[in-house]
């Protein structure tokens, strides 16, 4: 058959028209649009059985309950506990943001052994048996050549059964270098001992105080139990209770107090005692009481001499006539509580400013008062057979600790900060160092220092869950199980008045091949044999854990945390001139480097309740919240004041390099008007190199730009800031 | 105004905002994510385009230091019902994927019948809606966390705040079960609400005189939704949209920052209506 | 080559030079379709746009081609209604460039949909209130009415017309043209004052909020009346632009003096208008919802005072008095001036009415948010430029676009 132009037009008309009146365009329109809908690349979460599971979260210090929603087998929210002591159901974004820590991409899934350079991030999956053997082999060793006390940990805490199996370790093994992570909480418990003479924990009766002054405190910023100090500060709004935020940038916690007094950064001590001047000139306190006390005279005597209003006017930078109506108002309130630790209270600051704000509390009789600041004993449910300890132990104990703690610092415990000095130095050494639920190489000041003094520790064993800066630097990885997959006691938080014990529980089976830290330990002293196996008795760290609870463990395991009727306070002498204090005679607040003339700027750190800065880095949601003004893509923002950026011809949104005398770092400017002159703030918790790429890369980090500043008494890290300058690009 | 006979006993669920409180701690922002399966990405500093259906604002008073003051403001969806009784975005939608449910007052969105066309983006004055302008991916493993609730979106539609609308579903469901009709105040309340550390947030019918809500806003609902409380205002009141979102604040610079006012005068005459 | 295609009479340049100009178009057309598919498989996310510019590059484009063809429907109601029958020496090309420009408004609108597979739900799940959902259903019909204009046209290919099926279709549809003309006059009011309707009804936007009467806002009837006026206009600019690229004089001048006046006269009453609801809007609209007319034309880097300026003076005030005027008119370079103008100045007015809403904040506490288009947005804008020329290029080589063509070049 001939086919002409004719009939094949209308074969292809007809066909068309024929294909149009059939279903099958039809069918496939709406097929394709079902497909759309349906898109195999777009997770469809399968459903399954409800059920929820209480438990604590140890993201953080802060202690809170939480309630964590389950289907079948899968955690899929975690929300705060209603009816817990800590947060009665409130949560902060760390907290909620848990499950992407269990389940996200950072988790070190097995051990691993180092495979490439220290830091490369080549690793060799290995098996449990072989990590231990590993540790072990490397400890015996070490041990054989007498040098235990050349083995250190470094753990997030002092307090809590885990913390303590390193103690116990570490002593049968024979090395008194038991480290922790600094914090307020260190200077605070240092304040206790000095001015009270007693071992305590402080705790702030926040929720019954009538007027809060805060000398830089970041209230709402995370400091203290951050959900609890949450509650406490809504509870002053509703009734009505003051709060006076004395810092030198408007933080959140500025911005919600009922008034901000800039301060010149590092001053706040003189401003104390300032205010305790007034309060005594005009004999705002009860004399009967007060002037009875040991020290008092003393104390008058150093601030009617040295701390006139005029002079602290110009040491502070605040005027004088603020001065006297803020000494009157807080002295004249009926609950007056006064607070310190900048921001979240990470680093332990000046231990001058910790015993003048205490005097200050003293002076206003609130020491152990409603609304006061209490002296807590610790709740020693840890009573373990003491052990018995041979020879080398015994030898390796008597050495002195590396980092002076105890030695050239008497009262000090430990001084993580000044580890890194004495290894650069020369003057110490470790041979093997053990690092568990801290990150030392992001979090301490000077990171980097502590970087290259890490790089000759020969052996440097890492307990993360997850990949961060310290285990990617370490040899090798026994991977702990996240706070959701195991039980571990959770000690009383910072601040409170009152002891409550939590309990995180394996809300879901463990993800990966990863082994409580616990049992780490534990396994790594049964091979090690002798009097060191001898000091670890239990089976197993659970095992240990419900021992070591007693008759707690039944109430933990059914409500998750267990608490103190009532406080239990430590009682002492309260001293208001301790030997300590004597350097306040003439003020000068503590120096921090650099010249005023390479580095006309300075730069201080500020906390963010949006950015962790400890131990674990911002989740991919947390990183999410936080502000264009203070991340930009991957630069970090510098706040600096308007007029600050006029002279230096920086406007908003420009880039620039912010040197200080210890590192250089790009950075965006953003012009806070809340902000005083001269004055740079960078937010703590960015610059991360390790986790994953949600959080790596992003920013600078606050602790690779500033030094370590010893305080004179202490020997903790007093830094407040460091000088430097902005240049721009 | 119809519906308002027609459903004697329907019910208007909003919330108050009390910004004296408001910390800015993202708390709400990340309990939204968290509950209603909210993608993200390497880089979620643009915020022209990450996703975020509970946003907390930052303002500031404009002053120079030191009398500068800054106030957070979180922003859900407002859920308007309009002056006239339809809100900007639910009228404009050409394919009916938003939806206001006058059970409940709240504005609903279909993810699978939207097409993706965002003329209700436009219509939004308070950037409450969010486009998926890429496939959500999640790490590997992090699948695990999904709600079965709330559905993971495609890339290519709209989505927003939907006061958790699945917690009214599954309240309503229980309370069935157990032969009630009505909801208790505290059964359905949203995943913000819950998490607020502050307490800032409360949520609840504004119908009913018994819910807090309703006692804070005092609603008069005879113009069109006007808070009664002189420290409560609403976001651009002055448009129309009649939102379910009221916030409180002590001070007067936060809440002439709700809306644009001309002049001082065009606030004090305004504000107070 | 292809003369046995050329209609009769007519003088076309050589094959090799076409087929060139097709290939050099050709290229910049496949740039844009390389830029849709880039669109259509990795997402949206391949443009500029965000969360504050859900509408941007391509809604812009969409309202400018819009108004741009309206000549069609305009021409065609003053030459089958009205009864302007000079018109008819234009209307065919005025049908082309309608048919093009609808085209590509709908093409565009499957690149800028988020979900194309499901744009149809428009139809599906009708939400009848929505301005979209009437641009939708009068756009797709008056589309299919260009169409059917447009079909006879190529019928009367001479080759085609040979086959007497087709002679008989074609001569049979343009005797119910009139019909058609009506039907596509009526569903352009409509879907024209609707896309005017689109922004005006965004009460949370106001910058772009207008009152109105019943249903429709004021700029209902300002883009219908608009379209009306600067429709033709673009129409005579590209007849003015294919005379000078072809060296030809293919349109009377008495038809575009025609057509010009009666642009001059809807442009001038257009503008009177826009300035009316303008100031309206400035001075009772606005401020009632609490916005100075210079708070939305001050504090950003591009949107000053000068855009309104220039949309209402200098192309729309200027334009109108040239049409209006017979000099303004028989002077060619004046006149190309004027049509040139008015399509910069409704395409200005749909730019205003698109991308300055988007850009103005309207919480106190935002700030005006600048766009630039990605280059895929850009390149699938110029797709349809690109599609339209060859299609210009093909009619008007191979179709009886101009009944006068043969008399003016005999």
């Amino acid at each position: 058959m001939e086919i002409g132009r004719r009939s094949f037009l209308s074969f292809i008309i007809g066909g068309a028209a024929g294909t149009a009146i059939s279903p099958l365009p039809w069918k496939l329109i709406d097929d394709s649009s079902i497909w759309s809908q349906n898109w195999p690349w777009t997770p469809v979460p399968p459903d399954g059985e409800y059920s929820q599971s209480n438990s604590v979260c140890t993201l953080c210090p802060g202690g809170c309950g939480i309630t964590v929603r389950k289907v079948d087998d899968r955690a899929v929210k975690i929300e705060g506990m209603k009816g817990h002591p800590v947060n009665d159901g409130g949560i902060c974004v760390m907290g909620l943001s848990g499950l992407q820590l269990l389940y996200g991409p950072t988790r070190v899934k097995t051990p691993l052994k180092r495979a490439g350079k220290r830091g490369e991030g080549k690793w060799e999956k290995i098996s449990w048996d072989e990590a231990i053997s590993d540790v072990t082999k490397k400890l015996a060793e070490i041990r054989s050549k007498g040098e235990s006390h050349a083995v250190g940990s470094i753990v997030n805490s002092d307090s809590g059964t885990v913390p303590n199996l390193f103690k116990r370790f570490l002593t049968a093994y024979g090395s008194p270098n038991f480290m922790t992570m600094p914090s307020m909480q260190d200077s605070y418990n240092m304040t206790m001992l000095l001015m009270q003479g007693v071992s305590a924990q402080v705790g702030f009766d926040a929720e019954n105080a009538d007027f809060i002054l805060s000398f830089g405190s970041g209230i709402i910023d995370g400091w203290g139990s951050p959900v609890r100090m949450f509650k406490a500060n809504s509870a002053w709004k509703v009734n009505g209770k003051k709060v006076v935020q004395i810092e030198s940038r408007l933080s959140n916690t500025a911005a919600k107090s009922d008034k901000w007094i800039p301060i010149k950064p590092g001053t706040e001590a003189a401003l104390a005692l300032g205010i305790a001047n007034v309060i005594i000139m005009e004999s705002l306190y009860n004399r009967e009481n007060i002037e009875s006390q040991s020290g008092f005279d003393a104390f008058k005597e150093l601030v009617l001499n040295e701390y006139s209003t005029d002079n602290v006017s110009s040491i502070t930078g605040i005027n004088s006539a603020t001065i006297v109506s803020l000494a009157k108002n807080f002295a004249q309130a009926s609950k007056p509580l006064a607070i310190c630790g900048k921001g979240q209270g990470s680093t332990p600051g000046s231990l001058n400013e910790f015993m003048a704000v205490h005097a200050l509390n003293a002076l206003v009789g609130n020491i152990n008062k409603e609304g006061g600041v209490w002296a807590v004993s610790e709740s020693d449910y840890i009573k373990w057979p003491e052990l018995e300890m041979d020879s080398i132990a015994e030898s390796g104990m008597q050495k002195e600790r590396i980092d002076g703690a105890g030695s050239e610092y008497p009262h000090a415990k430990s001084l993580l900060n000044r580890l890194a000095e004495v290894i650069n130095s020369g003057d110490g050494s470790l041979g093997a160092l053990f690092v568990s639920d801290a990150n030392p190489l992001y979090s301490m000041p000077d990171s980097k220092a502590l970087n290259t003094a890490f790089d000759s520790i020969p052996f440097v064993v890492s307990f993360s869950s997850y990949m961060d800066e310290t285990a990617s630097n370490s040899d090798l990885i026994l991977p702990n199980h996240v706070y959701l997959e195991r039980y571990e006691d959770v000690p009383t938080p910072g601040g409170l008045q009152k002891n409550v014990i939590g309990l995180t529980k394996p809300v879901v089976t463990p993800q990966f091949n990863t082994k409580n830290v616990g049992d780490s330990i534990i396994l790594i002293a049964k091979a090690l044999g002798g009097s060191i196996a001898d000091a670890f008795p239990w089976d197993s760290y659970d095992a240990c854990l419900k021992e070591t609870l007693g008759d707690k463990w039944d109430v933990l395991e059914e409500n998750g945390f267990w608490s103190d009727s009532d406080s239990k306070v430590a009682t002492g002498e309260f001293n208001f001139y301790p030997d300590a204090m004597k350097s306040l005679s003439s003020f000068s607040s503590v120096s921090i480097e650099g010249s005023t003339i390479s580095y006309p700027l300075v730069l201080i750190p500020y906390d963010s309740i949006r950015l962790a800065n400890g131990y674990i880095g911002d989740p991919p949601f947390v990183i999410k919240t936080v502000e264009d003004t203070v991340l930009k893509g991957k630069t970090a923002c510098v706040e600096i004041n308007p007029k600050t950026g006029k002279e230096l011809g920086l406007t908003e949104g420009r880039y620039a390099f912010i040197h200080t005398p210890r590192g250089k770092a790009k950075v965006k400017v953003h012009l806070y008007e809340g902000i005083m002159p001269g004055i740079v703030a960078l937010p703590r918790g960015l610059g991360h190199t390790a986790y994953d790429k949600y959080l790596a890369g992003k920013g600078c980090n606050f602790n690779e730009l500033i030094g370590p500043a010893e305080d004179p008494i202490s020997g903790l890290d007093a830094a407040w800031g460091i000088r430097a300058r902005l240049t721009k690009i | 105004m119809k519906e308002e006979g027609k459903h004697k006993k329907a019910k208007k669920y909003g919330m108050v905002i009390n910004l004296d409180e408001c910390t800015g701690c993202g708390a709400c922002m990340v309990a939204c994510m968290a509950e209603n399966n909210v993608p993200f990405r390497e880089d979620e500093s643009n915020k022209l385009d990450s996703i975020a259906w509970m946003r907390v604002y930052k303002l500031t008073n404009g002053k120079s230091y030191p009398e500068a003051d800054i106030c957070y403001l979180p922003r859900p969806c407002m859920h308007c019902e309009g002056d006239h009784g339809h809100s900007p975005c639910v009228s404009v939608c050409p394919a009916t994927a938003t939806d206001y449910n006058y059970e409940t007052g709240i504005v609903s969105q279909i993810y699978t019948r939207c097409f993706g066309c965002r003329y209700c983006m436009a219509a939004c004055p308070y950037h409450a809606r969010y486009f998926n302008w890429w496939d959500p991916v999640w790490p590997e493993g992090s699948t695990k966390y999904l709600s079965p609730n709330v559905s993971p979106r495609m890339r290519g539609v709209v989505e927003k705040c939907s006061f958790c609308f699945h917690r009214y579903q599954l309240a309503m469901d229980k309370a069935y079960l157990e032969g009630r009709t009505v909801l208790e105040e505290d059964e359905y309340q949203t995943s913000c609400t819950q998490a607020c550390p502050a307490g800032a947030i409360t949520f609840g019918d504004l119908n009913n005189p018994e819910h807090k809500v309703h006692q804070l806003a005092k609603p008069d609902n005879k113009h069109g939704g006007r808070p009664g409380n002189p420290n409560v205002f609403r976001l651009l009141e002055r448009l129309g949209t009649n939102p379910k979102v009221y916030y409180m604040s002590s001070r007067e610079w936060v809440r002439q920052a709700g809306d644009n006012y001309i002049d001082n005068e065009d606030f004090a005459k305004n504000y107070r209506h | 080559m292809d003369s046995a295609l050329i209609p009769e009479g007519v003088t076309r340049c050589s094959f090799g030079k076409f087929a060139l100009g097709i290939i050099i178009v050709g290229g910049v057309l496949l740039w844009g379709v390389y830029a849709m598919m880039l669109i259509w498989l990795k997402g949206l996310n391949q443009t500029n746009m965000n969360d504050f510019y859900g509408f941007a590059l391509w809604i812009w484009a969409d309202l400018g081609v819009i108004a741009l063809g309206g000549g069609a429907f305009f021409i065609g109601l003053l030459r089958y209604i009205i009864g302007k029958d000079e018109l008819k020496n234009i209307i065919n090309y005025a049908v082309l460039i309608g048919f093009i420009c609808y085209s590509s408004a709908l093409l565009i609108l499957a690149i800028d949909v988020g979900q194309p597979l499901r744009s149809w739900f428009i139809f599906w799940h009708a939400n009848i209130h929505s301005m979209l959902t009437e641009v939708a259903f009068c756009l797709s019909c008056y589309f299919a009415v260009l169409t059917i204009e447009y079909i006879p046209l190529i019928l009367e290919n001479r080759q085609l017309n040979k086959v007497p099926f087709f002679h008989n279709l074609a001569h049979n549809m343009h005797e119910v043209m009139a019909i058609f003309a009506a039907t596509g006059a009526f569903l352009s009011f409509f879907h024209q004052g609707s896309l005017g309707g689109t922004p005006a009804v965004l009460y949370g936007r106001p910058f772009a909020f207008r009152e109105g009467i019943f249903i429709w806002p004021w700029t209902f009837f300002l883009f219908t009346w608009s379209a009306a006026a600067y429709g033709p206009c673009f129409t005579l600019f590209v007849t003015r632009l294919t005379e000078k690229i072809t060296k030809k004089k293919l349109v009377k001048q008495n038809v575009i003096d025609l057509l010009a006046k009666i642009s001059g006269w809807t442009m001038g009453t257009y503008i009177i208008a826009k300035i009316i609801d303008t100031w309206y809007w400035a001075t009772v609209t606005a401020p009632d919802m609490g916005s100075n007319l210079i708070d939305f034309y001050s504090n950003n880097p591009f949107y000053g005072i000068w855009i309104l300026v220039v949309e209402i003076v200098i192309c729309g005030i200027v334009p109108a008095l040239i049409l209006l005027t017979p000099k303004g008119r028989s002077n060619p370079t004046l006149l190309f001036t004027a049509v040139l103008l008015a399509c910069i100045g409704v395409l200005l007015n749909r730019w205003v009415m698109v991308l300055q809403v988007m850009a103005v904040p309207v919480m106190t506490f935002e700030n005006w948010v600048m766009y630039i288009p990605s280059w895929q947005e850009v390149a699938t804008t110029i797709l349809p430029v690109a599609y339209g020329i060859i299609l210009v290029m093909i009619s008007f080589r191979y179709l009886p676009i101009f009944p006068q063509e043969r008399e003016l070049n005999s």
